[in-house]
């Protein structure tokens, strides 16, 4: 076998300029404007969250510094607490199903046929919708009156049900509608992680007779293990920022069943004017969202090491 | 030389700009919807229909009798109150806006309205013009801060088909209950009769109709439901009026899990008997009680207010009116401007009436034109009765959602009733007490 000639790592090395200050300051302009951005759209606006979070004030004006009176006065707030409730429910009704569904369409679908094709675009379809859109077309599913979920039960000569209207079925209707509604991003993600598994690998074990199970589970699921923990990550931090679907469906009824952090911050800052405690809202809700992310990449870190 | 390109980009820039120099600007933002298709070019405003029809017809006419004013008309998505509030916010306010009475304290208290006590005596609409509802509407500590379009409130839309068929017809007009008995005795016996219930209520997704009914029958019972501008629900009134709505559901007397939509389209097509909803729908099913086949087919349609089911004769109430954010940039001619088209609104204020909501203006209810119109003997006493809550109660608009769901979690046995409400009171006052 003909060894490669590895050249001297010295003859590689980037010659270093004489001022090394000059060099620093050349490779901060590359990222300035980035860091521009970055800093004026989310730091900036992240501190000043965090200092409207210990005042009193609305759209208009700070009226005093309460320093952690909106904090106290959250945590004894039963409407506040339930809508934490409800949050972490719906994040653990969709974000298993979005990634285990995900990565079970992303496995099915990835084929050079022209039916996995069509299939592909019909499932990813739906994420370019609108959450309008979204929500009117599952009311009309949904709907007990005239809905098809109705029909369909008047049909089969049973009662149709109210899931919009019932405490227990509400939630899981909502869920319903946003995975329908989001299932496109994790299988396009799995998708793009299946196709860079390398084919030889595939190759090698069906030579050896491996049987799809052991393939699936030695070969295809290791590889993608990197996209599983990306995919998770990014689904916790969407579905904890559920809004759209419970403002248009439910309003967070019926008896609050429905209320997620979101609307509950939409609704004291904007409805109440209560511009501090809205703000403070939002960042326990930061904290949680940052929380799970972090356990969630700690998580996945410390499997890849081990 | 060198300067030379910022000619040409200077052009450009005030060719974007859509002013009109030789008009003065007016900017109205406004809800009731958009009809721009229908009635984009309609100056006739005696020839529109509907509330967005005759608003647009009568915003078209001003700009047509006024050449001199460049009107940008701003049509919100309902009600538009977090857009306007970002707007204050960011200094560009409009000049007239539309406003629900129950809301104008708030901005009003932040100082971000003009009071237009003056301008309103001077052109000829002072509040003394006003029916006492209306101008309950717009006075805040002694002064008037808008011109009111109407006053609204919820009402009994009947479908008299179903009403002579249920044998709830007397001298051709509907027997209406006068006590919570009474009305359970007439649902009885109208389900015995159609096979339908008494009432149909849009109530999923919705919870402003809860609102509206338990502050009517809390009012009815000669009960405030605020006082010294603080909530008061835990009274035997407020029992009372959960218990009312939680037996009707209970026993089936009323239409269920329908939203707004599906309710209307239900009483189309003759799901119940009384309609709960308000003044906006009188033109919608008075056309269709014109026809010769539906529901409420021949004249099979009539309204009037809430029955008196209790102490006293009384609809809580809300009600448009048109407000001037405050606004240091606007200049004098721009004032005038706004000041002259509400001088035409009251002057055409007739049109309005039309749209099935109660005239502000007193003149108007005693007009013999007005009392032609259909159904609007039945309901001229609301000029009376109809009832909005104190100006010291700010924040109606979230406390309306809130006193919604909790009625709603009550009347669907979901919470019991001395439970909401303690609830109810505890998060509406904690509202009030965040001010």
């Amino acid at each position: 076998m003909p060894s490669v000639a590895v050249e001297p790592a010295a003859a590689f090395t980037v010659p270093v300029p004489r001022g090394r200050g000059r060099q620093d300051w050349r490779s901060a302009l590359f990222v300035a404007p980035y860091l521009l951005v970055f800093v004026a759209m989310l730091v900036v606006p992240l501190a000043m969250g965090m200092w409207l979070s210990t005042t009193k004030g609305d759209l208009f004006g700070t009226e005093r510094w309460v320093g952690l009176a909106n904090f106290v006065r959250l945590f004894g707030d039963a409407i506040f607490l339930k809508a934490v409730a409800n949050t972490f429910y719906f994040v653990l009704l969709t974000v298993p199903f979005l990634t285990l569904a995900g990565l079970g369409l992303a496995l099915v679908l990835n084929r050079q046929e022209r039916w996995a094709a069509v299939l592909r675009t019909i499932f990813f379809a739906s994420t370019v919708l609108s959450v309008t859109v979204v929500t009117l077309v599952w009311r009309l599913v949904f709907l007990p009156d005239g809905g098809l979920l109705g029909v369909t039960a008047e049909a089969l000569g049973k009662t149709p049900i109210a899931f919009l209207n019932d405490e227990r079925l509400a939630m899981p209707a909502i869920a319903v509608t946003t995975i329908w509604w989001c299932i496109g991003l994790p299988m396009v993600l799995f998708l793009a992680a299946l196709q860079q598994v390398p084919r030889d690998l595939y190759e090698a074990a069906a030579l050896d007779n491996a049987s799809r199970w052991t393939t699936l589970t030695r070969i295809t699921l290791p590889a993608i293990k990197r996209t599983f923990f990306l995919v998770i990550i990014i689904e916790v931090i969407l579905q904890f920022q559920l809004f759209g679907q419970p403002q248009l469906m439910t309003l967070g009824g019926p008896n609050n069943s429905t209320r997620p952090i979101v609307l509950f911050i939409y609704e004291a800052g904007w409805r109440q004017w209560e511009l501090g405690y809205a703000a403070a809202a939002a960042q326990v809700l930061f904290a949680m969202i940052l929380i799970a992310a972090m356990v969630q990449y700690r998580l996945s870190s410390g499997k890849e090491a081990a | 030389m060198r300067w030379g390109w910022l000619l040409p980009l200077a052009a450009l820039l005030a060719g974007c700009s859509d002013a009109k120099p030789d008009k003065t600007r007016l900017v109205i933002q406004r809800f009731f919807g958009a009809c721009e298709a229908e009635y984009g070019r309609v100056t006739d405003i005696a020839a529109a229909e509907g509330e967005c029809g005759i608003m647009t017809a009568m915003i078209n006419r001003f700009e047509a009798e006024n050449p001199d004013i460049d009107v940008v008309e701003n049509i919100v998505f309902w009600p538009g109150y977090d857009q306007l509030t970002a707007q204050l916010a960011a200094n560009d306010a409009p000049d007239l806006v539309t406003m629900h009475g129950s809301v104008i304290s708030d901005y009003q208290a932040r100082g971000l309205l003009e009071p237009l006590d003056a301008d309103l005596t001077a052109i000829g609409a002072p509040p003394a013009s006003f029916t006492s509802a209306a101008r309950a509407a717009v006075t805040v500590d002694g002064h008037a801060w808008g011109l009111p379009i109407d006053t609204w409130a919820p009402l009994w839309h009947i479908n008299m088909n179903l009403f002579r068929k249920a044998g709830l017809v007397r001298g051709g007009k509907p027997v209406l209950p006068r006590s919570p008995q009474e009305l359970f005795a007439q649902a009885q016996q109208f389900r015995a009769r159609t096979g339908k219930p008494y009432l149909v209520q849009g109530t999923a997704n919705e919870y402003a109709g809860f609102t509206r009914n338990f502050y009517t029958f809390v009012m009815q019972q000669d009960a405030a439901p605020f006082e010294g501008g603080r909530a008061n629900f835990r009274t035997a009134a407020g029992r009372n009026a959960l218990q009312l709505f939680r037996t009707i559901y209970e026993r089936d007397f009323t239409t269920k899990n329908q939203d707004y939509s599906a309710a209307v389209a239900g009483f189309l097509k003759g799901d119940g008997g009384v309609f709960l909803v308000g003044t906006w729908m009188v033109g919608t099913f008075d056309a269709e009680s014109r026809k010769t086949s539906g529901a409420l087919a021949n004249g099979g349609y009539t309204v009037v207010p809430y029955p008196k089911l209790f102490a006293r004769e009384t609809t809580f109430a809300d009600g448009h009116n048109w407000v001037m954010p405050r606004n240091n940039r606007r200049t004098p001619e721009e004032r005038a401007a706004g000041v002259r088209f509400l001088k035409f609104f009251a002057g055409h204020a007739r049109h309005w009436a039309r749209t099935g909501h109660l005239p502000a203006f007193q003149a108007i209810i005693d007009s013999p034109e007005w009392r032609a119109l259909p159904h609007r003997d039945n309901l001229a006493t609301l000029a009376t009765t109809a009832q909005p809550l104190p100006k010291d109660v700010r924040r109606q608009f979230p406390i309306e959602t809130i006193v919604g769901t909790e009625a709603a979690a009550a009347i669907s046995g979901a919470k019991p009733i001395d439970q909401t409400l303690s609830d109810m009171e505890r998060r509406v006052n904690a509202v009030l007490d965040n001010l």
